[in-house]
């Protein structure tokens, strides 16, 4: 099977092509050890299969960030056989220079002019014979977005993969940029060089090898470093640099640069006439009041409470119908199996299980919908612009505010949206610090304690005031990670504005279907792992104890049996089952753990050691590893208190077993807060953040740094609320 | 002419690029995007905060922030 490289600019149509030319047939995945994923289809025609790979959009292939290794690497392999070169017409300068690199490579190219009736638009005439002549391959006139000239694309792939075209061949006649003949004299003695190497040379020019170490490519001196012509090339390498320098006054880099620019511009020249200038265009129109001084925020901000809504509000709907659905399933089979452990497994263990892996997938859904919708459209980059100097100021970028803003709601799919920064320093900053914000799951938390140990208007002061400290936290976490971690990964804000696009229905929903079921293979396993080690750690060795399961049973009848009105029955029947798992949870592995931990909690939670049930919080905590809000179930388990109130009563069981029983105090309480705030991100966070780093070691670094933080700022609000004399 | 650099221009103003000096990542990443020796540079406007700014460069637009636009030196007609 052939395969075929899709290459162009980020914004020149690639996507919408590729997914005209593959349909339904398409896989995504990623590219080895790094964070890009790799999307790839099949097409088949004249009997012929051909794999079109979609490269990650690119302005150069001199390979400084991920996407662009990622594309270059794959572009040099032998694994691309020809490739497609998406050019956007209405931007065909700037196109252009990429493809001046991709001819150096000297693979069958076939050009495919996207975006044309933008381009008539804006007043261009393209010569297309005379452009395909000057480039040496075929040009298709495409209209990616409505499937315009994907035949005609798809039969000039055909005709380049069974090479039937000889006038066309790249290596009988290339095209190429010619740089000089001082310039041009350094790359032929440096070819030379290279070719001492055969394993070099063997699939691509020596003239390639040559370019790309004379404008510094990291890959490219890595490699040709490993060559045992080494010493030979690197002395070469030095003399063509410095005679040019020297002789030229520029960096090499910079004369590269110039010349391919030269020729794209010339072949702009000859090809293209644009008629008259049009009037001011619309983007320019809808930029002056989406980037104005005096709409741009609110319209920013309207735009940001219209997509939290959706996500979390409209998404609550979908999420409700999934707990509702596992719920159903939950009873459905703890009433018709047989008590014991495999039931509990199944019923306790597996579904609770699968039930927080899908429990996300509506918002996962929505909000990455919003997102590739605000890409296509170019608002994205319009907020950014504006957000950048905010963003800048606590080491993010621009776009760091959709899973800053997002994280409010659920910090998991906030992280998968940060799957639109490009580059892998801010994308690690932004993943570290979104778990800080205070999402919805923690909301119970706060309300259980606040309600417990604060008058209302103090409560409510609290929950305002976690919210913000997280917000806080994450911006100083965010400049000190850019100053130590990532203060060498220089990553420039050099962002290109497109102009406003109407999206393509279709490609959002392919966005939103492909993030789902990356999302279920990749975080989905590790999630459902980590809720069933979860129920093993809490239930065991209790619900193994047969004794203790017998006596239940035993005093469950003995209710039964008293005949009382059903109501009251039930009532009692739900208090034993409390208590029965109360006495599992407490002797389960969990609560062992828990006490193991009481002394590293004591501290925050207990500083004057008078708490006999301090082990309990370590407990719940334990189990918010989960997700945070269990930490209120665990809580009202552990304490065998119920976490619902009665009608009219003002604190529930729970709240007034906490009050009168834990120990706990206001301030405690608060540290409480404080704590569950910062601590660990729960595990789907956990799982997203595998899935997006790709890395276990950012994984267990955003784990332990969370408790470290976590621990640290419980232990201040202790000690510094001691100081000024609360309690 | 004038000689200038690129983060001093208000909103409406250009000029002609005269070079760039940046370290090395950012060098490569603003001569990827068209910003070489000889080409007209146009502000077209700034971000609400001030920074970053809008350029208009091969008729394409393209955002810098003022650290990446003080690395590019031009010569302005005024």
């Amino acid at each position: 099977m052939a395969t075929v490289a899709l290459a162009g600019n980020p914004n020149c149509g690639k996507t919408s092509l590729f997914n005209a030319l593959t349909g339904a047939h398409q896989h995504v995945g990623n590219w080895p050890g790094v964070t890009v994923e790799r999307r790839s289809g099949t097409f088949r025609q004249d009997g012929l299969a051909v794999e079109v790979v979609d490269l990650p959009g690119t302005y150069s292939l001199a390979a400084r960030s991920e996407d662009e290794r990622v594309a270059t690497d794959f572009l040099a392999s032998q694994e691309a056989d020809v490739i497609v070169n998406v050019l956007d017409a209405s931007n065909l300068e700037r196109n252009l220079y990429l493809t001046t690199q991709l001819l150096e490579l000297r693979k069958p190219v076939v050009f495919a002019l996207n975006m044309m009736d933008d381009a008539v638009r804006d007043g261009w005439t393209l010569d297309v014979p005379t452009l395909s002549a000057l480039l040496g391959g075929p040009v298709v006139v495409t209209v990616g977005n409505r499937g315009e000239g994907i035949e005609a694309l798809k039969a000039a792939i055909l005709a380049q993969v069974r090479g039937d075209d000889p006038s066309l061949d790249p290596a009988q006649w290339p095209p190429r940029v010619t740089y000089g003949d001082d310039v041009e004299g350094e790359i032929r003695r440096l070819a030379e060089e290279v070719r001492r190497d055969e394993v070099l040379t063997a699939h691509l020019p020596g003239r390639w090898w040559a370019l790309r170490l004379l404008e510094g490519a990291p890959d490219a001196l890595e490699e040709a470093g490993r060559s045992h012509a080494a010493q030979a090339i690197q002395a070469q390498l030095a003399r063509s640099r410095a005679f040019l320098e020297a002789h030229l006054g520029a960096g090499v880099d910079t004369l590269l640069a110039e010349r391919r620019y030269g020729f794209a511009h010339g072949l702009v020249r000859e090809v293209g006439r644009r008629e008259g200038h049009p009037a001011r265009h619309l983007t320019d129109r809808l930029d002056a009041v989406l980037t104005g001084r005096f709409l741009g925020f609110p319209i920013f901000l309207i735009v940001m409470v219209a997509i939290y809504t959706l996500t979390f509000v409209v998404g609550k709907y979908p999420q409700d119908w999934v707990s509702a659905g596992m719920g159903w399933l939950h009873d459905t089979a703890a009433a018709h199996l047989p008590p014991g452990e495999l039931t509990s497994l199944f019923v306790d263990g597996v579904i609770p299980g699968v039930g927080s892996v899908l429990v996300f997938l509506p918002s996962i859904m929505i909000l990455m919908g919003c997102v590739s919708f605000l890409e296509d459209t170019g608002y994205m980059a319009r907020a950014a612009f504006i957000m950048d100097r905010l963003m800048h100021l606590m080491g993010l970028h621009g776009k760091s505010f959709i899973p800053l803003i997002m994280g409010m709601g659920c910090n998991t799919p906030a992280i998968q949206a940060t799957r639109t920064l490009e580059a892998r320093s801010d994308r690690l900053i932004t993943i570290l610090v979104t778990p800080f914000m205070s999402c919805s799951a923690r909301l119970p938390v706060y309300i259980l304690l606040a309600g417990a140990f604060f008058r209302p208007l103090q409560g409510a002061l609290a929950v305002v005031g976690m919210h913000l400290l997280g917000f806080a936290v994450a911006i100083v976490a965010g400049k000190v990670l850019r100053l130590t971690l990532f203060r060498r990964e220089n990553a420039p804000f050099v962002m290109e504005l497109p102009p406003y696009r109407l999206p393509v229905l279709k490609t959002t929903l392919l966005h939103m279907w492909e993030k789902a079921t990356v999302f279920l293979r990749k975080a989905g396993t590790l999630i459902f792992a980590g809720a069933t080690l979860i129920w093993f750690l809490s239930n065991y060795p209790g619900l193994a104890d047969r004794d203790l399961a017998a006596r239940h049973r035993a005093a469950e009848a003995a209710v039964r049996a008293q005949g009382l009105p059903e109501a009251e029955e039930k009532a009692k029947l739900e208090d034993l089952d409390l208590a029965h798992k109360g006495t599992i949870m407490n002797s389960s592995l969990a609560a062992r753990f828990g006490k193991v931990l009481e002394p590293a909690f004591r501290p925050l939670f207990d500083p004057d050691h008078r708490r006999a049930e301090a082990w309990k919080d370590g407990v719940a905590l334990t189990a918010g590893f989960l997700a945070k809000e269990i930490v209120v179930g665990t809580m009202a388990v552990v304490h065998q208190a119920r976490a619902e109130g009665e009608d009219g009563a003002a604190l529930s069981p729970l709240q007034q077993s906490l009050r009168d029983r834990s120990g706990l105090t206001p301030l405690t309480a608060l540290a409480f807060m404080v704590f569950v705030l910062i601590y660990t991100p729960c595990l789907g966070t956990v799982g997203m953040i595998y899935k997006e780093t790709r890395s276990l070691g950012w994984t267990l670094f955003s784990v332990g740094y969370g408790l470290g933080l976590g621990w640290v700022l419980a232990w201040i609000t202790v000690a510094g609320g001691r100081l000024l004399g609360f309690a | 002419m004038a000689m200038k650099r690129l983060s001093e221009l208000g909103a409406g103003e250009g000029g002609r690029i005269v070079r760039v000096e940046a370290d090395a990542a950012v060098q490569r990443r603003l001569l990827d995007m068209g910003l070489v020796r000889g080409e007209a540079v146009q502000v077209n406007r700034l971000a609400p905060l001030g920074d970053p700014m809008e350029l208009v460069v091969k008729g394409y637009h393209l955002s810098l922030r003022r650290g990446e636009s003080a690395c590019i030196h031009i010569e302005t007609e005024a």
